[in-house]
């Protein structure tokens, strides 16, 4: 009996592709909203910028961000997993024992701000203890997977550090190539939950004007720390160079800035929108940029192709429910009245 | 073996249990109480019981706090350990089953909206709002078990899928169904018992012995549907499979008795329960009740792993990821030449890939204990025959000059001592050691494979005789290599083994 091979890939390749930038952005958009959003809420907790019922309403949201970002990570690993077994895999378990207590950092994120949230509705004080423990777990979280997706486009790296220690308890020590790319996160986060904080507290002059401080600060920075990052990768640089990924760099920050415009003009639906295709181009160039350090020992279209056209349909419908079913729900509780009446 | 291995001291076995079995309560827990809540909301509005609503509210707390934060996160603890663990079954697995996932993915996003609503919802939203969201909430939790149930039943019968690789035949394999209603009744069973302890926590009086009676009734009736469906899963699971764990596993075998004797207990502390105390129920016993229905589950997960051996995916690829269909590379060239990630060391490395997946030098399933005491060309046999020990074993796939290196890397890290030194024994005591290291890897006494009755009636040198030429006695019988005073102690031991003594 011939037994079936599994090394292939279930769906085009651009079908594949797409769907984990998609949900790769729809889960950095929702993970920069809770990150770069708790870090804003500590710092203006610390500098007494914005207290009271504002801050409590927004310290009630973040158990429901985490969750959003906790959901919507499912997908994007999945489908890297799919498409990248062999680096992501090796990566992770090289660095086995830092990857495997990402679960326990987010575990103990996620109750921190529960409790803070908690706490908060009882007493109108935000914890600031709380909201440290939670923003180190986060930070700790954003630091393995920088530090293990940036080892899982090195190959012969790996190979090293793996020859000299099995246990799982090694750091990338590259950190020459995913230091700037983390700082790139985390300042990107910050633009997208500078984003965050001053929608939701647009009717509050400090907690507008700290979100926008770190809407339009994050946004200069983080832009500065990608284009140092770029200037990082060497020989790399020049194959990106001629890649897709240079238009759709010039595209992300026009969108960047015409999301600063509208916001400025407190059109927040317009501003998000173009944000969110900012990361999406972010996103892409991310995409392009890991083919271009894996080739010589990656190639995406050597993969086999046998689509699963039915198994494939029967996701397409559940997503397009899913997606029914998540707006009529949010309707329903964000509009009670419509309901009662 | 295109894989670095995670060389950890705790075991992958332990390691795993200990994120996967807590992971499967809570998630049960997260569909039954669903329903539960759903259920007795809808009836406590109906009676207009207010009582019986605030009971609700509380409950929901601490169910959203178990199920939105634990168990959405060891859900994904799970994706990150067997990525780990067994990242060459996890990678077959999300090949075939992606859009398996991906749809089970939904439901889970929808889940977790559903039960923050839910959980926020009880002030904000109107009777039917409030009600219809936590339908939903339990749809969406019920559908994402009715989809991993497909992946995971897979795993030990993937039925046609081995001949045609179909999906859907691979999904609803013949363990599907079975499984869908078992896992089903668990999440009733596990409901009740979580509602018990919750309800432990009242005061004691009318309205806490309603609550406990009805409570117990989910769990009694979700361990009767429980019962049933694992005969009928029990049933579905191909001969083949359970004739060999039969023969040669007395583990899983021992893990569905003992599952059967807590289910017992568990149904019968229940009911007298409802009959006896129902108005004073303390948190005690709640939680003797909960300990109960998690050991019975686990008992039963413990088999269901078990019973797969020597396999993680059963007949496709075996548990230290070796796949079935290279079994002719593996013998010809070699494990070697298709390990990625060497150290350097070929022998450790061979080791790693052929031997670690379930065992550890020192931790859980050790073999230094195991082989101590053992000469260099008894750990040799042993490997080149590791498809015939006991416990189900996958066959040593690589050359021999490969089994010779594992041998070497096993002989330098055991204790060479006599056995009478190591363990501080002599006469029978040592005979029995002896049995345990030279015999028992094979023959446990009690087992299917048990000879003892063959030893009957026969004289010392008759035994001694037989231990000449252990290695032409077939069924790859290693030649007995140990010293003198050990093979007196043996023979001894083996006389009154044959005599009907106990080991």
């Amino acid at each position: 009996m011939t037994l079936p091979d599994y090394h292939f890939i279930s769906a085009p390749l651009w079908l594949v592709t797409t769907l984990h930038l998609l949900t790769l952005t729809l889960h950095l958009a929702a993970m920069s909203c809770l990150f770069g959003g708790t870090l804003i809420a500590l710092w203006a907790g610390i500098r007494k910028q914005w207290a009271g019922p504002d801050a409590v309403d927004f310290v009630r949201v973040l158990p429901a961000a985490t969750a959003a970002t906790v959901s919507l990570g499912v997908a994007p690993l999945l489908f890297l997993q799919l498409v990248y077994p062999r680096q992501v895999y090796a990566a992770a378990i090289v660095s086995g024992w830092f990857w495997l207590a990402v679960i326990g950092a987010v575990i103990t994120a996620y109750y921190a701000f529960y409790r803070a949230s908690f706490q908060a509705h009882r007493t109108g004080q935000v914890s600031l203890g709380l909201l440290a423990l939670a923003a180190l777990g986060l930070l700790y979280t954003s630091l393995v997977y920088s530090s293990v997706f940036a080892l899982a486009e090195q190959p012969d790296l790996l190979r090293a550090l793996y020859a000299k220690n099995q246990s799982g308890w090694v750091w990338n020590p590259a950190l020459g190539a995913y230091g700037l790319r983390w700082l790139h996160m985390l300042l990107g986060a910050l633009t997208v939950g500078g984003f965050f904080v001053s929608l939701l507290g647009r009717h509050s002059s400090a907690m507008a004007a700290t979100g926008r401080a770190a809407f339009v600060g994050g946004m200069a920075a983080a832009a500065g720390a990608g284009f140092l990052y770029l200037l990082t990768l060497d020989t790399d640089l020049a194959p990106f160079m001629r890649t897709p990924a240079m238009p759709a760099l010039v595209v992300a920050l026009l969108l960047a800035l015409a999301a600063l415009h509208f916001h400025s003009r407190k059109r927040f639906g317009l501003s998000g929108l173009c944000l969110f295709l900012s990361v999406f181009g972010m996103v892409y160039m991310r995409h392009v940029l890991r083919l271009v350090r894996l080739r010589g020992s990656f190639d995406l279209a050597a993969w086999r192709v046998a689509p699963q056209w039915s198994p494939f349909l029967l996701f397409l419908v559940c997503f397009m429910l899913m997606l029914v079913v998540l707006v009529w729900m949010a309707r329903l509780f964000f509009r009670p009245d419509e309901d009662s009446a | 073996m295109h894989y670095p291995f995670w060389d950890q001291p705790i075991g992958y076995g332990v390691l795993m249990a200990i994120i996967a079995v807590f992971h499967v309560f809570v998630s049960h827990f997260a569909i039954g109480g669903g329903l539960y809540l759903v259920v007795n909301e809808q009836q406590a509005r109906r009676d207009g019981d207010m009582d019986r609503l605030a009971f609700l509210e509380q409950l929901s707390k601490f169910f959203a706090m178990v199920t939105l934060v634990a168990g959405a996160l060891t859900g994904v603890g799970i994706w990150f350990v067997i990525g780990l663990l067994a990242p060459a079954a996890t990678e077959a697995l999300i090949h075939n089953y992606v859009w398996g996932w991906a749809t089970e993915w939904t439901f889970f996003v929808v889940e977790i909206a559903a039960a923050m609503l839910y959980f926020y919802g009880w002030k904000r939203l109107t009777a039917k709002a409030h009600l219809t969201l936590g339908w939903i909430y339990f749809g969406a939790a019920w559908l994402s078990l009715v989809v991993i149930n497909g992946i995971l039943t897979f795993m030990l019968t993937p039925g046609r899928w081995l001949e045609t690789g179909d999906f859907w035949q691979g999904f609803f394999n013949p363990t599907y169904w079975p499984s869908l209603v078992l896992r089903t009744g668990v999440c009733i069973m596990l409901a009740g018992l979580y509602a018990l302890l919750v309800a432990s926590r009242l005061e004691a009086g009318d309205f806490k012995a309603r609550i406990v009676r009805q409570a117990a009734g989910w769990a009694v009736v979700g361990l009767v549907v429980t019962a049933l469906a694992q005969a009928w899963y029990w049933k579905a699971i191909p001969v083949a499979v359970t004739a060999k764990a039969l023969e040669s596993m007395p583990t899983p075998l021992r893990a569905i008795v003992l599952s059967l004797w807590l289910a017992a207990a568990l149904g019968a502390g229940v009911l007298a329960l409802v009959i006896l105390a129902p108005r004073r129920f303390g948190t005690l016993a709640a939680l003797g009740f909960m300990a109960l229905g998690m050991a019975w589950f686990g008992a039963f997960e413990w088999s269901r792993e078990s019973l797969r051996k020597p396999y993680i995916l059963t007949g496709y690829m075996y548990g230290n990821g070796a796949e079935v269909a290279e079994t002719a590379r593996y013998q010809r060239d070699g494990f070697l030449p298709q390990i990625t990630y060497r150290t350097g060391d070929d022998g450790a490395d061979l080791f790693r890939h052929a031997c670690r997946s379930c065992h550890t030098l020192d931790g859980y399933k050790a073999l230094k204990p195991a082989l101590a005491g053992a000469d260099r060309a008894y750990i040799l046999a042993l490997i080149q025959g590791a498809h015939l020990l006991r416990g189900n074993m996958p066959p040593f796939l690589g050359t021999p000059k490969e089994a010779e290196l594992i041998a070497d890397h096993l002989y330098q890290r055991t204790d060479h001592r006599p056995l009478a030194d190591i363990h501080k024994v002599d006469g029978l005591a040592l005979g029995r050691r002896a049995y345990d290291l030279r015999c028992g890897k094979c023959h446990a006494v009690g087992t299917a494979s048990d000879k003892a009755k063959s030893l009957a009636g026969q004289s010392a040198e008759d035994l001694s005789g037989m231990l000449d030429m252990a290695a032409s006695l077939g069924e790859g019988m290693p030649a007995y290599t140990g010293d003198a005073a050990e093979r007196k102690a043996l023979v001894a031991y083996l006389q009154t083994l044959g005599q009907g003594g106990k080991p």
